[in-house]
């Protein structure tokens, strides 16, 4: 049997033809992935040896080494947003999942009528588009006419905080990402609650167990691996947060001024790691530093993620163990 | 003796609720806060809004803000292209997404295993990471203000949606298909008129997800796209409505911030079914 000819036959089989439709299926992803991905990152990583300033044509880049990376050692912003990032990400974290957490406990309970209202309700924040958000949680922190500050003075008389201050401006953007991650983690974790089986409660409860132990013996064992996840993928976004600052610190409709886009430099409090390296590109021209942040900070974010999966089984109960 | 025992256990149960009520009803009304206070403002006469203490309720419902909000500045172009694009977008998403998914699903091949493992390392990545250094060479090579971008983002189908479909073609029953084969139909007529018409909740929970990412979408859109074809978001995030002396007038940029998030709940209304059955796909199963 010649080579051509066992080709052949094995195209004209069922497997043969059905692979061949596979990579046929999946030839859009494929080449979007191959180009879209594997290329840019390609592109990217040059980007980071040149002197691209966004405005040159590609006859005049040229490749200078290591000038950008040089940078990282000399810029003194860095450990200010690194550590606005962390700050970020270690508040709004665990203070988002207790709320979706505690939201879905309380909704799980035996008997609670109108549990699909509830929830319908609970996650309507979590449709509303990122821009009306943040528009809409500036009024309401509004210093002069926003409605915290008029029921604060309802207990203080003449409360009048500037909410865009930058020790308050924290705040603001840790409440408004709480607020629009609460129905979708809500969800979530309730899925995972309802998961459990009942008799296993009720077994506990026979055998005397009140309430709080049956929750933390059994419940939250088992709801680990949920808890787990989405402690990963809170972690993954927090850290690469850029939009919210960027909207929260411009003046956006109504505050006159500047307007919001990407060579804003948000307040210093909120000032973000990625806000950062995208600063550095369209505001200062640094393409290939600003490439190289970014690159930083994905790597870093995996590798945390990484390292927190690995850890995991020492914490997370996975019933097949 | 369980009836009895799980009788009781209701009853001490359903004492216990009212409480759990009250929290949940306080809960839903403090959630609500920012979203009354948006309608609230979006209501409210100018003067309104600037006196101190400011007022909950307004005295009077000035629905004329939503007038002005469409008349005095170009609302009704930003909002068509922002319809023209998410759909343009979703409908693309859609189809590549649920063919490859259909294909991870169903159909074997020599490596596709490893195919699917990079499939799922590439929902993990962050769009900026790999956006940035994209929007440098679609701008070099033209395709900025345009919405090209879209399209090809669209034809390139998205991780999560592959991975949202798979899921679902993975427990689809296969009797349908087999019957077609039978007949002798081609795999891809085989996917279309018969898979893709009854997977009609994938398709319509992954069609809401993309078209509320670009309805929402405010940094790639910002990026790419001039004034006359950019999108509400953008649009939203500058100050477009101004008075006499140019300072922007509040409530009317309320209005039309209330008239940029209604259609999403109202999409969320009619779908809500699929788009919490996606959310706890992606929870449960990533």
């Amino acid at each position: 049997m010649t080579t051509r000819a066992s080709q052949r036959r094995w195209m004209d089989t069922r497997s043969g033809r059905e692979a061949a439709a596979f990579y046929l299926f999946i030839s859009p992803w494929l080449i979007g992935f191959l180009v879209l991905t594997i290329g840019i990152v390609i592109v990217g990583l040059l980007i980071t040896f040149s002197n691209y300033d966004g405005l040159m044509p590609l006859e005049q880049v040229k490749l200078w080494g290591l000038r950008n990376y040089e940078r990282l050692a000399t810029d003194s912003k860095l450990p200010n947003v690194l550590l606005n990032t962390l700050w970020f990400t270690l508040v709004a974290v665990p203070l988002g999942i207790t709320v979706q957490l505690g939201l879905a406990i309380l909704l799980n309970r035996k008997g609670l009528r109108g549990k699909g209202i509830f929830r319908t309700l609970f996650y309507i924040p979590s449709i509303m588009p990122l821009v009306a958000v943040v528009i809409a949680f500036q009024i309401l922190f509004d210093k002069n006419t926003g409605l915290v500050n008029a029921v604060l003075s309802l207990v203080v008389p003449g409360t009048a905080i500037n909410w865009r201050l930058g020790d308050n401006i924290r705040w603001v953007l840790i409440m408004l990402s709480v607020w629009a991650s609460l129905g979708s983690g809500m969800v979530i974790f309730l899925a995972g609650l309802q998961g459990i089986p009942q008799e296993l409660k009720e077994a506990a409860r026979i055998d005397g167990a009140n309430g709080l132990q049956v929750f933390r013996r059994i419940t939250l064992p088992l709801l680990s691996p949920v808890i787990f996840f989405q402690l990963i993928i809170g972690i993954i976004f927090s850290m690469q947060v850029l939009m919210q600052p960027l909207l929260l610190s411009a003046a956006t409709s109504g505050y006159g001024g500047r307007s919001a886009n990407l060579s804003l430099q948000p307040v210093a409090s909120i000032y973000m790691w990625n806000n950062h390296a995208v600063y550095e590109i369209f505001g200062n021209g640094r393409y290939g530093y600003g490439v190289i942040l970014l690159w930083i900070m994905f790597i870093f974010v995996a590798v945390l993620a990484f390292i927190i999966f690995r850890t995991s089984r020492y914490w997370v109960f996975y019933d097949n163990e | 003796m369980e009836a009895n025992t799980r009788r009781v256990d209701a009853q001490v149960g359903r004492r216990n609720n009212w409480i759990v009520y009250v929290v949940l009803i306080a809960g839903v009304i403090f959630v609500f806060i920012p979203i009354i206070w948006l309608v609230s403002t979006s209501l409210k006469q100018e003067f309104q809004y600037n006196i101190y203490p400011p007022k909950l309720i307004p005295d009077v419902f000035v629905w004329e803000n939503y007038e002005k909000a469409l008349t005095m500045a170009p609302f009704l172009r930003y909002f068509k292209n922002s319809v023209v694009l998410s759909t343009l977008y979703a409908t693309l998403n859609v189809i590549s997404s649920s063919i490859a998914g259909y294909a991870f699903a169903r159909l074997h091949a020599p490596g596709k295993n490893a195919l699917f493992g990079i499939l799922i390392g590439t929902i993990m990545v962050p769009w900026v990471v790999l956006g940035i250094p994209q929007f440098i060479v679609f701008s070099k090579i033209g395709l900025v203000n345009s919405y090209w971008p879209w399209v090809i983002w669209g034809v390139s189908g998205s991780a999560w949606h592959i991975f949202l479909f798979r899921q679902f073609f993975m427990g689809f029953p296969r009797e349908l298909e087999e019957a077609a084969e039978v007949d002798g139909c081609t795999r891809l007529r085989i996917f279309l008129q018969i898979v893709l018409p009854n997977a009609l909740p994938v398709v319509a929970t992954s069609f809401i997800f993309s078209f509320q990412w670009v309805w929402g979408d405010w940094v790639t859109a910002l990026l790419y796209l001039n004034d006359n074809l950019t999108t509400l978001p953008v649009v939203l995030a500058g100050t477009i409505y101004v008075d006499s002396q140019v300072n922007a007038i509040v409530t009317i940029t309320m209005a039309a911030v209330v008239l940029y998030a209604l259609p999403l709940v109202i999409v969320f209304f009619i779908g809500q079914r699929y788009i919490l059955q996606g959310v706890v796909t992606s929870g449960l199963k990533g």
